[in-house]
C-alpha cells in the first residue's frame, strides 16, 4: 500500500515537473497562424482563400447595388411582404442616409466582403517575400494577391468614394481600425498595386482558368485610370490587352456568358467569377434574384430548367426596366439574349407579364443552385473602354473600329465617325446594352457625371407611371423616393459603430 | 445476509476474526447475564441498525430487522444506543433482562455531517454559504433529472425547465451568475469528481445527498471553475451494520393540460379573418374564405395533433450493506419515458457499484463504478422560427387538412397564392412519426481512491477517476416529411450521423491533518490534482436517398462535403490547493483556503489563476450571555471573502486559426483555400469573480424553527468576449477578458417543524432576491445587442430593447397629432413612443426611438415545500415561483402577422378595422400590407414582452406506510403523487412561463438574450402511482 503511494505521489510530481507541457494543447483539427504560411502550397491555398468572397460580393450583391441602383432594373413589391426596404430602397433611390452614414444591410456586405478580400491579400502580401518557395510560384501567388486588393479597393471607391487603407495585416484590437483614406489614395493605391500585378502575372493562356492574369489587371489598371480620366494611360493597358492575342470575341453575345457547367473563361472572359454548381458550397443563386415573384413552380421551370423546381414567394428584385428595354436598336441580337418575358398566374398585377434577365438563366440540374460564371471583365468592354478612352482624347476615328466590332457581333450595322459628343453618346449607350445587368450601370452614370440628371428623368417617370414600373395596384411609391440620388453610397452603419474613425 | 458475510470475513481475512473471537472469549470471565429486547421509534416503529454498546468497552451488537437484540452483558453495565438521525440514549442494565428502548428523533439537525469542497465539515462550523438536500427530501417527486427534484429547494438557486423535452433543458444558475458568452451552469462535482458533462443522464435514486457551494468560500478550492457556484453530489453508501434492501417502483401518465395553451384561431374563425382581410382592402374575397362556416366542424388543430398522454414508469433497486469492513451499495434503475409530443421517447438504464473496503484501520480502499446507457428520440421539437415542428404546428393554417377523405395522413398543404399562402406547410404529424432524430449514450462514471492513515490525524488520499461517454446520435429525414416550414413534399431525403467519444480523467492527491488541543482544533488540506479532457467527434451527414428505407451512408447519392466533418476538443487542468481551518471551541471559526490552476484554455502569458478565499464564523449562541435567550437555540454569524474564475472559455479560444475549408472553384475544378479565420490572444483567461457573503443561522424553540439569511456581492471582470471590431481588419471580433458586471443578492430560508406530535408538520421556505448591473464592456462600448435584447453599462443585463407601443392611431387627428413612421402610418396602424422626441418615429440609427422594454430576470423566486403525517400517511407539496421576470414571445412575429400568412393568435379578431369597430386597441388594422403591417411585426416592440412571473405546484404527493406488512419485507410505501400539478401565471405566450431560448445555443443570441420564447416541448403535467419496498 505504501508502495502504491510512493508510487501516486511520484506521479504527480513526475507530471509536475511537465506542466507546461502538459498544458500546452493545440487543436488538433485546425491549423493555426504559427504553423501556417510556410509551403508553396499553404500560399497558394492562401490566394485560393482571398478569392472566395468574390462569389458573395457578384452573387447577391453587386446586381442589388450597381444595376438594381440604376434605370436598368426595378424592385417589384410584393404587398404581402415587408422587411424588404434594404432592396426597394435601391431601386427608389431612398436610401436612408445622415452624415454619410447608412443602414443598408447590401453596402454593409460589400464594404465587408471587400475587406475580406484586402485582409486576406495583406496578409500572403506581407509573407511571401521572406518565403522559400519556387519563384514563379511566388510571383503569381503574389499577383494574384494584389490584383484582388486592387479589385477590392477599385469596388470600395466606386461605391464610397473614400475608405480606410488597409495594407498590412491586423494582429491585435488596436489596429484594427484605420484612418479614412480619400480617392485619390486609394486609386493610387489600385494603381500601384494593379501595375506591380501586371508585371507579375502570367499571361491569360499561362495562367489557370479562372485566375487573375496580367490582362485582367491591365482591364482594372485600365479601369482606374478611366475613372481618373487618364484617358492616355487607359489607352496604352487597353491596346496592350488587344496586341496580346489573348482574347475576342465569342461569335455570338448569348455565349459570351458561361453556362452552369461549360463555357467558362472563354476567349472572350478577361476575368470572371468562379462558380459551382453542386453541394460543395460554391455555387451561386443569383438567377433567384432575378426573377418576379410569387411564381410557381411550373413557371419556374422554364427559366431554370432543374428537375425539383419550387415555387417562390418573396420581393421580385432586377425586372430589366422599360427604359433599358427601349434603349437597344431595333435588330440588337443582344435585346432578346439579355431579355426575356415570363407570365405570372400568381402575381398581384392587372398586366402578369413581367420581363427577366435572361443572360443569366441558364438551365441547371439543382434548385436554387448553379454554376454560372458572373464576368467582371469581358474582352467586349476592353474594346468599349478603349473606343471611349480614344474618343475623350478625340481620337475619334481610330475609336470607331473598337464600338464597331461590338456592334458587329450583336447583329447591328457599323456606326460612322460623328461629333465627339455623338461618339461618346455612341459609346455610353453601346456601354449600357452590351454590359447590361453586369454591374457597370451605376459605375458609368457616376463616373460620367451623369447620374443626377438620368436618374432625375427616371424618377420622374416612375412616379407618373407606376403600373409601367413594376407597382401592384395596391401598392405606391414612397413618397421619399428618388430623394437620394448621391454618386456614392454612405459608409455602413454597423461600421461606423466600431471605427473611431468614420 | 448476516451469514453470508461473516463467510466473507472468514475467507478473506480470517486473522481479524480469530481476533474478534479472542476478544469475545475473553469479555466472557466477568458475570455475565443476557439482556434482550426491541428498539423502536416514537411512532413505535422497528428500528434496525441501532448500534447497541456497552459503555466504556468495545462490545456491542446492532439490531436486526425487527429492531430486536440480544446481548451478554455485566449487570454493571450501561447500554449505549445510538442511531443516526436520533439522540442516543443511555441506560443502565441492573437486573433487567428485557430493555426495550425508544430513541428519540435528533432535532439538532445542526450536528449533521455536511459535504463541503474535499472533505466534510459539521454542519454547526460550516463558515460557507452551504445548503444541502437529502435523498429523502426529495424522493417522491418522479422525474428524470436531479435538477428537476431541486425546483424551489434551495435559496439562491433558480432552476428552471426551459423545455419538458424528456430529459432536457434544465437550466440551473446559482445566484444570478451570468456571462456574456462563457458558460454559466454550475460545477458538478460526484463522489469528489468534478464532471464535464451535464448531471441529465445520472439516475437521481443513485443519490444520497447534493451540497450546494455558493460563496466563495465554499467554492474556492475549484479555483477556475467556481465561478458559477458547485454543487456536490453524494452516491449513495451503506449505513453502518446495517443491509438494507429496497425496490422503488413508479408508474405514471403524462398530459398537457388545455388551460395554458396558446391560443391560435379555429379553421372558421381562420377564414373569417382571412374574409374580413380582403374585405378590408376592397379586395375580391378569394373563392377560399366567402362562406368561412363552411369550416364548422373541419377545424384542424396542428398543435393538438402533436400531443398525446403518454405513460412513464421508472424501477429502481438498491442494495445497501455496510458490515465489517465492507461497505457496498449497488443501485439498478430502468427510467422508460414516452413524450407527450408523438414519437418521443427517453429511456435510461442505469447501475452504480459503490464499495469501500478498509484493509487495515490505516488503509481504505475504495472504488465506484456507475455505467448507463441513455436512449433518446425527439423528432426536432424544438427550434427557431421554422424549424421545431411545434413551432410549425402553431401557424399552420387550421384549414389546411391534417388527414386526407381516405384518414391518410396529408403530405403538405399549400392553397393557391391567390389567398395568400406564401408557404408550404409540411404535416407536423407525419414529421413527429418518420423522422428520427435519437441520440444512444453510454456513460461511465468510476473513481478508485486509496486513503492512508500512517498516524492519527494524518490521511493521505490518492484517487483516480475516469468518465468516459460513447454517443451516437442519428437524424434521418426521409423524402416525405422535414421540419422546416416552406417545404413541399417530396423533400432530398437526408442524414446525420455524428460519434462522440470522451475520455476525461482526473488523477487527485490529498493530504488532511487534523489535530486538537486545548479547545484548539486545527485542519490542514493540501493536495495535488491533474485531470484532462478529450472529446473526439465524427460527423457525416449525407443525402438524396433512392429509398426512404435505407437510409445508410452508402445509401445516399450525395455526401454533403459542408456536413461531414471530424473534431477534436481537450483541455487539461494542472491545480494545487490547500486548506486551514481552525476553530476555538467550536465557537470561533476561520477557514482560509487558496487553490492555483493552470489550463491549456489560457494564453501562454496568463497560464495561472490564484483563487484565494477567507471565511470566519462565530456561533453566538454557545456564549454565555446568550443562555438568557432560551428561545434562541442557535445563532452563528457568518462572513466570507474570496476569488473564484470560469473558465468556460472555449478551448482554443487563445489561438489563430487557420480556416482551410475556403475553397474556390476555378473553372470545374475545386481548389483548397485557407484563411486565417480569427486572431490570436495569448494574454486570454478566465472570468474572474470576487465575492463576500454576510449571513446568520438562527434557531428558535430547540430549532424547531431554523432560520437562514446571507447578503452576497459579486464582481465578475474579465469576462471573455468576442469584442467586434472594424471589419476592415478583415475579423469580425478579438476575443478578449473585458467589462465588469456586479451581482448582489438577499436569500432567506426557513426550516421549520410546526407540529410534533403524532401529526407531523414540516414547512420550509425561501426566498431570494437577485440583482445585476452591467458596470463596464469594452473600451469605447456602451453597449451590445442580443437577439431583442441589449445589454448596457449602469443597466442590468440582457434587458429586452424596442420601441415602446402605444395603442393604434384612433383616426385622422390622433394620426396628424402623433409622432409617425412617414410614408407608412396609417389610423389604425401601431403607434409607437417617441422617445427621443423628435416628431418622428424611427427604428436604429442616430435617432432611434428604440428604449429598454422588460427584464427577463425576475425581481425574486421562491419555494415552498411542506410535509405532514399522520399515523402512516404522509402528504407533502412542492412550490416554486419566480416574480416579476418577463419573456419575449418570439413567435409573435408570425402567430400576430397581420398579413395572414400563417395562422393567427386568437385574440387578432379583436384588432383595429375601422373608427367604428377599433378592436381592444392591440393588434392594429391589416390594410397595407408590408408597409403598414410590417412596422409591428417587424420594430421590436413592447406588445411582445410579457409578464411571466409564475407560481407552480411542482409536485403534490399522498403516501401510505404499512409497516411489517409480511415476512418478506419490512415496510412498504404507496403513494401517489402529481408533478407539475398548477401553473399559476398570466403569462400568455407559452404554456411554459420557465422557458428560454438561451439553453438552445447558437442562432438565439445566446447569453446575450436571455428570456426568449421559442414555443418549446411542453412540460407535461405526470400522474404517477408508486410504491417503495424495503425487504
Amino acid at each position: 500500500m505504501k508502495k502504491s503511494i510512493i508510487f501516486s505521489i511520484a506521479l504527480s510530481l513526475g507530471a509536475f515537473s511537465c506542466s507546461d507541457d502538459f498544458l500546452t494543447v493545440v487543436p488538433e483539427t485546425a491549423l493555426s497562424s504559427a504553423t501556417f504560411f510556410k509551403t508553396e502550397s499553404d500560399f497558394i491555398q492562401a490566394a485560393n482563400g482571398a478569392y472566395a468572397p468574390l462569389r458573395t460580393l457578384h452573387n447577391i450583391n453587386s446586381h442589388y447595388l450597381a444595376e438594381q441602383h440604376s434605370d436598368n432594373a426595378r424592385y417589384v413589391r410584393n404587398i404581402l411582404f415587408g422587411a424588404t426596404e434594404n432592396q426597394s430602397n435601391l431601386a427608389d433611390f431612398n436610401v436612408p442616409t445622415a452624415n454619410g452614414i447608412t443602414t443598408n444591410s447590401n453596402v454593409l456586405t460589400a464594404y465587408r466582403q471587400n475587406y475580406l478580400i484586402i485582409a486576406r491579400a495583406n496578409q500572403i502580401l506581407a509573407l511571401i517575400d521572406a518565403a522559400t518557395i519556387p519563384d514563379a510560384t511566388k510571383k503569381n501567388v503574389k499577383g494574384q494577391a494584389l490584383f484582388l486588393r486592387a479589385l477590392s479597393y477599385l469596388e470600395l471607391a466606386r461605391y464610397f468614394n473614400r475608405a480606410p487603407l488597409q495594407l498590412t495585416p491586423v494582429s491585435n484590437r488596436s489596429e484594427a481600425a484605420a484612418p479614412l483614406a480619400e480617392a485619390s489614395q486609394l486609386y493610387d493605391q489600385i494603381i500601384k498595386d494593379a501595375t506591380e500585378a501586371v508585371g507579375l502575372l502570367p499571361a491569360k493562356s499561362a495562367q489557370e482558368a479562372g485566375r487573375a492574369t496580367s490582362g485582367a489587371a491591365r482591364a482594372l489598371l485600365a479601369n482606374a485610370y478611366i475613372i481618373q480620366k487618364k484617358w492616355a494611360e487607359a489607352e496604352t493597358q487597353l491596346r496592350a490587352i488587344v496586341t496580346s492575342n489573348e482574347y475576342s470575341l465569342m461569335p455570338t453575345y448569348a455565349d459570351a456568358f458561361s453556362t452552369s457547367t461549360s463555357n467558362k473563361n472563354n476567349k472572350e472572359s478577361v476575368f470572371e467569377v468562379q462558380f459551382l454548381e453542386g453541394s460543395q458550397g460554391l455555387n451561386g443563386n443569383f438567377l433567384y434574384s432575378m426573377i418576379p415573384f410569387p411564381i410557381a413552380a411550373n413557371e419556374l421551370v422554364t427559366i431554370t430548367g432543374t428537375t425539383n423546381p419550387q415555387p417562390l414567394s418573396g420581393e421580385g428584385n432586377n425586372i430589366p426596366t422599360p427604359d433599358l428595354i427601349e434603349a437597344y436598336e431595333a435588330g440588337d441580337a443582344r435585346k432578346d439574349a439579355t431579355i426575356a418575358y415570363i407570365t405570372l398566374s400568381g402575381a398581384l398585377h392587372a398586366n402578369k407579364t413581367f420581363p427577366y434577365i435572361k443572360k443569366y438563366a441558364k438551365p441547371h440540374a439543382l434548385h436554387n443552385n448553379h454554376g454560372t460564371n458572373w464576368p467582371i471583365y469581358r474582352y467586349s468592354e476592353v474594346l468599349l473602354f478603349l473606343a471611349e478612352a480614344l474618343v475623350e482624347q478625340n481620337k475619334l476615328a481610330d475609336a470607331l473600329p473598337f464600338i464597331n466590332q461590338v456592334r458587329t457581333r450583336a447583329g447591328l450595322p457599323n456606326a460612322t465617325v460623328g461629333s465627339q459628343a455623338a461618339m461618346r453618346d455612341l459609346v455610353y449607350k453601346e456601354r449600357r446594352v452590351e454590359l447590361a445587368f453586369e454591374s457597370k450601370r451605376l459605375h458609368d452614370l457616376v463616373r460620367t457625371g451623369r447620374l443626377e440628371t438620368v436618374i432625375k428623368a427616371y424618377g420622374d417617370r416612375v412616379k407618373a407611371n407606376k403600373a409601367r414600373y413594376y407597382f401592384p395596384a395596391e401598392g405606391f411609391v414612397p413618397g421619399d423616393a428618388f430623394t437620394n440620388i448621391s454618386p456614392y453610397y454612405g459608409l455602413p452603419a454597423a461600421e461606423a459603430d466600431l471605427s473611431p474613425n468614420f | 445476509m448476516e451469514q453470508r458475510s461473516i463467510l466473507l470475513k472468514r475467507g478473506l481475512w480470517g486473522s481479524s476474526f480469530i481476533l474478534a473471537l479472542v476478544m469475545f472469549f475473553s469479555s466472557t470471565s466477568f458475570a455475565q447475564k443476557t439482556v434482550q429486547g426491541k428498539v423502536t421509534g416514537q411512532e413505535g416503529e422497528a428500528l434496525a441498525g441501532v448500534s447497541v454498546a456497552v459503555k466504556g468497552t468495545t462490545k456491542g451488537t446492532t439490531t436486526d430487522g425487527n429492531g430486536s437484540y440480544k446481548l451478554d452483558v455485566a449487570e454493571s453495565a450501561t447500554l449505549v444506543f445510538s442511531y443516526i438521525g436520533y439522540t442516543a440514549k443511555e441506560v443502565q442494565v441492573g437486573n433487567q433482562s428485557t430493555l426495550n428502548v425508544t430513541l428519540s428523533t435528533d432535532n439538532k439537525i445542526l450536528n449533521e455531517i455536511v459535504v463541503v469542497g474535499y472533505g466534510s465539515q459539521v454542519k454547526k462550523e460550516v463558515t460557507g454559504a452551504v445548503q444541502t438536500i437529502t435523498s429523502k427530501e426529495i424522493k417522491d417527486i418522479p422525474v428524470s433529472q436531479i435538477a428537476q427534484k431541486l425546483q424551489g429547494q434551495v435559496a439562491g438557486v433558480q432552476i428552471n425547465q426551459t423545455t419538458g423535452r424528456p430529459g432536457q433543458g434544465m437550466n440551473v444558475r446559482i445566484r444570478g451568475q451570468l456571462s456574456v458568452t462563457a458558460g454559466s451552469d454550475p460545477l458538478y462535482v460526484i463522489d469528489g469528481f468534478p464532471i464535464t458533462g451535464n448531471i441529465g443522464a445520472i439516475n437521481p435514486d443513485e443519490i444520497e445527498d447534493i451540497s450546494i457551494l455558493k460563496d466563495a468560500a465554499s467554492t474556492s478550492l475549484y479555483g477556475s471553475r467556481a465561478a458559477n457556484g458547485v454543487v456536490l453530489i453524494t452516491t449513495k453508501r451503506g449505513k453502518s451494520g446495517q443491509t438494507n434492501v429496497s425496490l422503488n417502483v413508479f408508474t405514471g401518465t403524462q398530459v398537457v393540460p388545455k388551460k395554458g395553451r396558446f391560443e391560435m384561431m379555429d379553421a372558421v374563425e381562420f377564414a373569417q379573418f382571412k374574409k374580413e382581410y380582403y374585405e378590408d382592402q376592397g379586395s375580391p374575397v378569394p373563392v377560399e374564405f366567402q362562406n368561412p362556416s363552411q369550416y364548422e366542424g373541419k377545424n384542424n388543430d396542428w398543435y393538438d395533433a402533436l400531443l398525446r398522454r403518454a405513460p412513464v414508469q421508472s424501477y429502481n433497486l438498491t442494495v445497501t450493506s455496510n458490515k465489517d469492513r465492507v461497505n457496498t451499495s449497488v443501485v439498478a434503475g430502468v427510467f422508460n419515458q414516452q413524450g407527450v409530443v408523438l414519437n418521443t421517447k427517453y429511456q435510461r438504464y442505469s447501475l452504480r457499484l459503490n464499495s469501500e473496503y478498509k484493509v487495515s484501520d490505516k488503509v481504505t480502499l475504495g472504488v465506484n463504478i456507475a455505467p448507463n446507457y441513455v436512449f433518446d428520440n425527439t423528432p426536432r421539437t424544438d427550434g427557431d422560427r421554422g424549424t421545431g415542428i411545434l413551432f410549425n404546428a402553431i401557424h399552420t393554417w387550421p384549414v389546411m387538412p391534417i388527414r386526407d377523405e381516405k384518414g391518410e395522413l396529408t403530405l403538405f398543404n399549400r392553397f393557391p397564392s391567390s389567398t395568400g399562402n406564401i408557404f408550404a406547410y409540411p404535416n407536423w404529424v407525419r414529421a413527429a412519426y418518420e423522422l428520427v432524430n435519437e441520440t444512444r449514450q453510454v456513460n461511465l462514471l468510476s473513481n478508485a481512491f486509496v486513503a492512508y492513515s500512517p498516524i492519527k490525524g494524518l490521511t493521505f488520499k490518492s484517487s483516480m477517476n475516469v468518465e468516459l461517454l460513447n454517443q451516437k446520435f442519428f437524424f434521418f429525414n426521409p423524402s416525405t416529411a422535414t421540419n422546416a416550414i416552406n417545404t413541399a413534399i417530396p423533400v432530398t431525403a437526408n442524414t446525420i450521423r455524428e460519434y462522440t467519444d470522451d475520455l476525461g480523467w482526473l488523477n487527485e492527491n490529498l493530504a488532511t491533518y487534523s489535530k486538537s488541543f486545548n479547545n484548539h482544533n486545527f485542519e490542514l488540506l493540501a493536495g495535488y490534482t491533474n485531470q484532462s479532457y478529450r472529446r473526439e467527434t465524427s460527423r457525416i451527414q449525407a443525402d438524396t436517398y433512392a429509398d426512404d428505407r435505407l437510409p445508410t451512408i452508402q445509401g445516399a447519392i450525395n455526401i454533403n462535403r459542408g456536413g461531414t466533418n471530424s473534431n477534436v476538443q481537450e483541455w487539461r487542468l494542472t491545480s494545487l490547493l490547500s486548506r486551514l481551518t481552525y476553530n476555538y471551541k467550536g465557537k470561533y471559526l476561520f477557514t482560509a483556503s487558496i487553490r492555483r490552476d493552470g489550463s491549456s484554455r489560457f494564453g501562454s502569458n496568463n497560464r495561472w489563476g490564484t483563487f484565494p478565499s477567507l471565511s470566519a464564523g462565530w456561533v453566538l449562541s454557545d456564549e454565555d450571555f446568550m443562555k438568557q435567550y432560551g428561545v434562541i437555540s442557535f445563532a452563528k454569524l457568518r462572513a466570507s471573502i474570496g476569488v473564484t474564475g470560469n473558465n468556460n472559455i472555449g478551448n482554443y479560444t487563445q489561438y489563430a486559426l487557420i480556416n482551410n475549408t475556403v475553397n474556390v472553384a476555378f473553372g470545374n475544378n475545386v481548389a483548397a483555400g485557407a484563411v486565417v479565420s480569427s486572431l490570436a490572444n495569448s494574454n486570454l483567461g478566465w472570468e474572474t469573480t470576487r465575492q463576500i457573503d454576510l449571513g446568520f443561522d438562527l434557531g428558535f424553540l430547540n430549532d424547531r424553527f431554523q432560520f437562514t439569511y446571507d447578503y452576497y456581492l459579486k464582481n465578475t471582470t474579465n469576462l471573455l468576449y468576442a469584442v467586434q471590431i472594424p471589419q476592415e481588419s478583415g475579423f469580425g471580433n478579438f476575443n478578449d477578458n473585458i467589462g465588469e458586471i456586479k451581482f448582489w443578492g438577499h436569500e432567506f430560508s426557513l426550516n421549520s417543524r410546526i407540529i410534533d406530535r403524532k401529526l407531523k408538520w414540516n414547512a420550509n421556505a425561501n426566498i431570494s432576491f437577485n440583482r445585476n448591473k452591467v458596470i463596464a464592456l469594452a473600451e469605447g462600448i456602451d453597449r451590445v445587442y442580443g437577439l431583442h435584447h441589449i445589454t448596457r453599462v449602469g443597466y442590468p443585463f440582457g434587458q429586452f430593447y424596442g420601441h415602446l407601443a402605444n395603442g393604434v392611431y384612433k383616426n385622422a387627428e390622433d394620426l396628424k397629432n402623433s409622432p409617425v413612421v412617414p410614408g407608412r402610418s396609417t389610423i389604425g396602424s401601431i403607434k409607437l413612443v417617441d422617445v427621443n422626441g423628435d416628431g418622428v418615429l424611427t427604428n436604429g440609427g442616430d435617432k432611434d426611438d428604440r428604449t429598454i422594454l422588460g427584464n427577463p430576470f425576475p425581481k425574486f423566486t421562491y419555494g415552498i415545500t411542506t410535509n405532514l403525517s399522520y399515523g402512516n400517511f404522509d402528504f407533502s407539496v412542492v412550490g416554486s415561483g419566480s416574480q416579476g421576470n418577463q419573456l419575449w414571445v418570439r413567435h409573435l412575429y408570425s402567430t400576430a402577422n397581420l398579413d395572414g400568412v400563417f395562422n393567427l393568435h386568437r385574440e387578432v379578431k379583436y384588432r383595429w378595422r375601422s373608427e367604428a369597430n377599433p378592436g381592444k386597441g392591440f393588434y392594429g388594422t391589416t390594410v397595407g400590407g408590408g408597409t403598414v403591417t410590417g412596422i409591428e411585426r417587424d420594430w421590436q416592440n413592447s406588445r411582445f414582452v410579457a409578464d411571466a412571473s409564475f407560481f407552480t405546484i411542482k409536485n403534490i404527493t399522498l403516501g401510505y406506510t404499512f409497516n411489517k406488512p409480511n415476512k418478506l419485507f419490512r415496510s412498504a410505501r404507496l403513494y401517489a403523487s402529481i408533478q407539475q400539478a398548477f401553473v399559476f401565471t398570466k403569462y400568455w405566450g407559452g404554456s411554459n412561463p420557465e422557458t428560454s431560448a438561451q439553453q438552445n445555443g447558437a442562432g438565439d443570441g445566446g447569453n446575450l438574450s436571455p428570456g426568449v420564447d421559442l414555443f418549446n416541448y411542453p412540460v407535461p403535467r405526470t400522474s404517477t402511482l408508486g410504491v417503495n419496498f424495503n425487504f
